[in-house]
């Protein structure tokens, strides 16, 4: 009997009307998120992995359109609801933090009050008090949520500001904001890209046990899939708009099925290649204007392409464990 | 008998009067001394602050030193402005390849621009041997030639890192700098270009300083390589054992934090300021190992291939 | 140079504004050359007999107080207008580019030098420096060219300035001195043509301006006198019919001249995507 999932996405599908040509950036993405899970959503950049995460909260672009699926989160199908609907989600029961704290914080408030202000739009702290009694209850929980995320000094750095502090205590601000109302998903987008080796773990470590601590379901998103293999449970494969590969952390980088995963982990340098052994992707991510793009994108530059690739469009079946979207995918693990 | 050092950095410091107290100096780099063979490769990893940029700058003689001497080929390079560098005829033989880049070319150039341009200043070429050049350093880069009449932001990220890397060959080079080249490309194409790093290093036996806060990348493609923490060196050796037995400890910090390399070593702590340190390690704030002596006395680099600045190495 | 006529005219049909734009600065162009050549009556010859008639078939705009063809003038005044905004704006641009450059790349005694001359020149109101001007060289249409450029030079200069600070450390200002390139050539070959963009649009906020200085200046009669055609001189001598009830000798005037400014600030915009390479597909 499986549980319900915290995040529902089926068949997703998002394009951008551009002056060049309609980009369609997402396609008949499936994807699961259930309570508590730390997931990865690894891909290059252009595989959708961001704009995916930004449609879930309805901050994409402007020139995006939804043009299919649904993405259910507690009832909700977050791609239809109103404005006020996600606006009361944000935050309270969703958040996110971003690529670059500096650009993210508000560089002419102090962070403590930048807290303050997403404790106070969702009411938490406040009920009940009123007047200074409500200032005092706002400024111990932004106080706290400082102390949560390892800010030494929290009453002092309160009233700093962004420009006072390093690129990782900005960081670590941002994940108190966006943890301080206590959020049962949080999505990460590239959160210690542009950090130093020993900041990243260090932030790395701070999110996955806050998670861990408080049963909450990650999605982190990174183009790293080192990291990704050190702190999630579960990852989602991207390629250009398309969901190809989802699986257990072990079992992806054990025996990865679809032939541009097998690629990615063999580009990467890790600990033990060499130059030689490095085997890059081949040619580029395809032109997602083309109105000629082959069901499966992946198809024009992999070795294992058939007829049927170009033909019909392979899927990823939610609901296994392993998942591949792939009609020639690499031998399965032996149990 | 070893031969001669193309590069030989002895007792390089910059520091930087910051406004504020009189007299507050930040130390950016403080004291580097290394030498670097012809056709050897040279690692410099480092996190954010500890003056990697800077060095990097001081040895391609965008920025002037405050002490020290840059000995390459048996010329003390300090001694020259770095404003009248430009014109030296020794301009040609130390380039950089930059860490971005969108940012390190020319938006209204195209790339056949970008790399005839040293051709023609450095090189002294005409038009017909200008056009010549640009075409063999692309054909060894991987550019093919069509691209070569488009504006960067016409190329994708790895076609704009061979520009890059072309127009840093073009002049033909003794040493070539590698500040973060593939930091701001995508994991595939990074691939790409550390193959194609590596092979033109072979090809070309050009002395390479490769500077990168990515381990993994800088093991392949070094042999020796030196870490810096605030503005100091640290260690150094070869680059297999530095990353296998590191010595000091901020390098065993460093290398447990890649992904994957087993128990991570926190580092707790403030990090010192760079502005007027006393004269002690750098490192004991956040160091695991610190002891009294480590209060008292600054540590000098210790060993023989392999050297670290600890007293307790 | 196919490449460069293929991208204007992406640009300019993009975007309708644009294009209304693009034709009215082509018209006042068209007008400034060929304006003397076209009009029906001749500007300058009055006629006590027509005086302030009211627009007609005959003529379009009506007549003044000595009988002369509103329509005739105000066409052949473009030509000097224009002709005394462009080249106020040409200079004020040269100088304002060169010295903003020079005060953003070399800071220190250059910046604090420009940037004081420029702080000094906005204290004055235009008004002020053109009659000082003129009081000391002379009332000439040469010495309202020159007041309307001192003028407009710190747009120029802080334009230039802001937009050489932001890139004076870029990547590529780096690769251009190890490619050999010294101060001088960084300036004009690396610099100059990346804030070029910014710059244009300056330009054409600033020829709008420069023609109503112009016309502002000879309302209250500086620089160009009466019987000379010009628009702002047009205006004047129609300002005291304007109660009297013969509002066209005024009013068609003022409407061209509004026409005129509004056409150009609307082209700034355009002569920005022109101009950069970044716009181009």
């Amino acid at each position: 009997m499986t549980s319900v999932p915290l995040l529902e996405v089926r068949d997703f599908s998002l394009e951008f009307r551009t002056r060049s040509g309609t980009v369609r950036a997402i396609e008949h993405v499936n994807l699961r998120l259930n309570k508590g899970e730390i997931v990865g959503l690894v891909g290059e950049s252009g595989s959708g992995k961001s704009v995916l995460s930004y449609a879930m909260l309805g901050i994409s672009d402007s020139a995006a359109r939804v043009t299919g699926g649904s993405a259910v989160f507690g009832g909700i199908d977050l791609l239809s609801a109103s404005e006020s609907t996600l606006s009361d989600l944000r935050g309270r029961e969703i958040s996110m933090i971003f690529q670059s704290p500096r650009t993210a914080l508000n560089p002419i408030r102090p962070v403590g009050r930048q807290i303050e202000d997403v404790l106070r739009r969702h009411a938490i702290a406040t009920r009940g008090r009123t007047g200074p009694d409500m200032g005092q209850g706002l400024r111990e929980r932004s106080v706290q949520a400082l102390r949560e995320v390892a800010i030494a000094d929290p009453e002092r750095r309160w009233s700093a500001y962004p420009f006072e502090m390093s690129g990782g205590m900005c960081q670590r601000v941002m994940i108190a904001i966006a943890l301080a109302c206590r959020p049962s998903l949080l999505i990460a987008d590239e959160p210690t890209t542009g950090l130093d080796v020993t900041t990243q773990a260090a932030v790395m470590d701070l999110i996955t046990g806050l998670a861990r601590e408080r049963q909450m379901a990650t999605l982190f998103i990174t183009h790293d899939l080192g990291l990704a293999a050190e702190y999630c449970d579960r990852i989602v494969v991207m390629h250009a708009g398309h969901a190809v590969e989802s699986a257990p952390t072990k079992a992806l980088f054990a025996a990865p099925r679809h032939p541009y995963t097998a690629r990615l982990m063999s580009s990467t340098p890790g600990p033990e290649s060499s130059l030689a052994s490095l085997e890059p992707v081949p040619g580029q991510l395809p032109d997602l204007r083309r109105s000629d793009l082959p069901p499966c994108r992946f198809s024009e530059r992999c070795i294992r392409a058939s007829a049927l690739c170009s033909d019909t469009l392979p899927l990823l079946d939610a609901d296994a464990v392993h998942a591949v979207a792939c009609w020639h995918p690499m031998e399965a693990a032996h149990v | 008998m070893s031969e001669a050092p193309l590069l030989q950095v002895e007792r390089l410091s910059k520091r930087f009067p910051v406004g504020g107290r009189r007299g507050a100096t930040l130390y950016a780099v403080d004291d580097v001394s290394f030498s670097l063979q012809p056709g050897e490769s040279l690692g410099l990893v480092g996190e954010s602050g500890c003056g990697k940029s800077t060095l990097v700058r001081l040895l391609a003689r965008l920025l002037d030193s405050t002490e020290g001497r840059i000995v390459f080929d048996g010329q003390d390079l300090a001694e020259i402005p770095a404003k009248r560098f430009a014109r030296h005829p020794l301009r040609s033989a130390i380039q950089l390849v930059f860490q971005d880049p969108t940012d390190s070319l020319n938006p209204r150039y195209t790339a056949r621009d970008t790399i005839a341009e040293p051709c023609r200043l450095l090189g002294g070429m005409d038009a017909v041997a200008t056009q010549a050049r640009v075409d063999e350093v692309a054909a060894q880069v991987g550019l093919p030639t069509e691209l070569l009449s488009r504006y960067p932001h016409q190329l994708s990220g790895g076609q704009k890192a061979r520009v890059g890397i072309a127009r840093a060959l073009a002049p033909r080079p003794r040493l070539l700098i590698l500040d973060e080249p593939t930091a701001a490309l995508d994991v595939s194409v990074q691939a790409v270009v550390l193959q194609l790093l590596d092979r033109l290093r072979r090809e070309l036996g050009l002395a390479t300083l490769f500077v990168s806060h990515d381990l993994n990348v800088v093991r392949l493609l070094t042999d020796r390589v030196f870490v810096m923490y605030l503005g100091k060196m640290v260690e150094m050796g070869p680059s297999t054992a530095v990353f296998s037995q590191p010595a000091h400890p901020y390098t065993k910090a460093l290398v447990s934090s890649i992904p994957g390399h087993g128990q991570r070593i926190r580092l707790d702590g403030e990090v010192q300021s760079p502005i007027d340190p006393p004269p002690l390690c750098r490192f004991r704030s956040r160091c695991q190992s610190v002891q009294d002596r480590c209060q008292r006395e600054m540590p000098a680099l210790r060993g023989e291939s392999h050297v670290a600045a600890c007293h307790f190495v | 140079m196919n490449n460069t006529l293929r991208h204007v005219r992406h640009v300019l049909s993009e975007n309708p504004v644009t294009m209304v734009a693009a034709a009215l600065f082509g018209l006042f162009v068209l007008l400034a050359i060929f304006g003397p050549l076209i009009v029906p009556y001749d500007p300058l010859a009055s006629g006590a007999a027509h005086a302030l008639k009211p627009p007609s078939a005959a003529h379009w705009f009506g007549t003044d107080s000595l009988g002369r063809d509103i329509l005739s003038r105000t066409i052949v005044a473009t030509r000097l207008d224009l002709g005394i905004a462009v080249a106020a704006v040409v200079l004020s641009f040269g100088i304002g580019i060169a010295l903003g450059l020079a005060a953003g790349y070399f800071g220190g005694g250059w910046d604090l030098t420009v940037t004081r001359l420029s702080d000094t020149i906005m204290a004055f109101p235009l008004f002020v420096l053109a009659m000082g001007i003129v009081a000391a060289l002379g009332n000439t249409v040469g010495n309202i060219v020159l007041a309307t450029a001192i003028i407009n030079l710190p747009f120029y200069v802080r334009v230039a300035r802001a937009e050489t600070n932001v890139r004076r450390s870029a990547g590529f200002i780096e690769a251009a001195r190890l490619s050999g390139n010294g101060d001088l050539r960084i300036l004009a070959l690396h610099l100059f043509p990346n804030i070029l963009p910014p710059a244009m649009v300056q330009v054409s906020l600033n020829m709008g301006w420069a023609i109503l200085n112009a016309a502002g200046l000879s309302f209250i009669g500086l620089g160009v006198r009466p019987p000379t055609p010009e628009w702002g001189i047009l205006v004047a001598e129609g300002a005291q019919f304007i109660v009297s009830g013969e509002w066209w000798v005024s009013f068609f005037p003022g409407a061209v001249l509004m026409l005129a400014v509004f056409s150009f600030n609307l082209l700034g915009d355009a002569l920005r995507d022109i101009f950069d390479p970044r716009k181009r597909t």
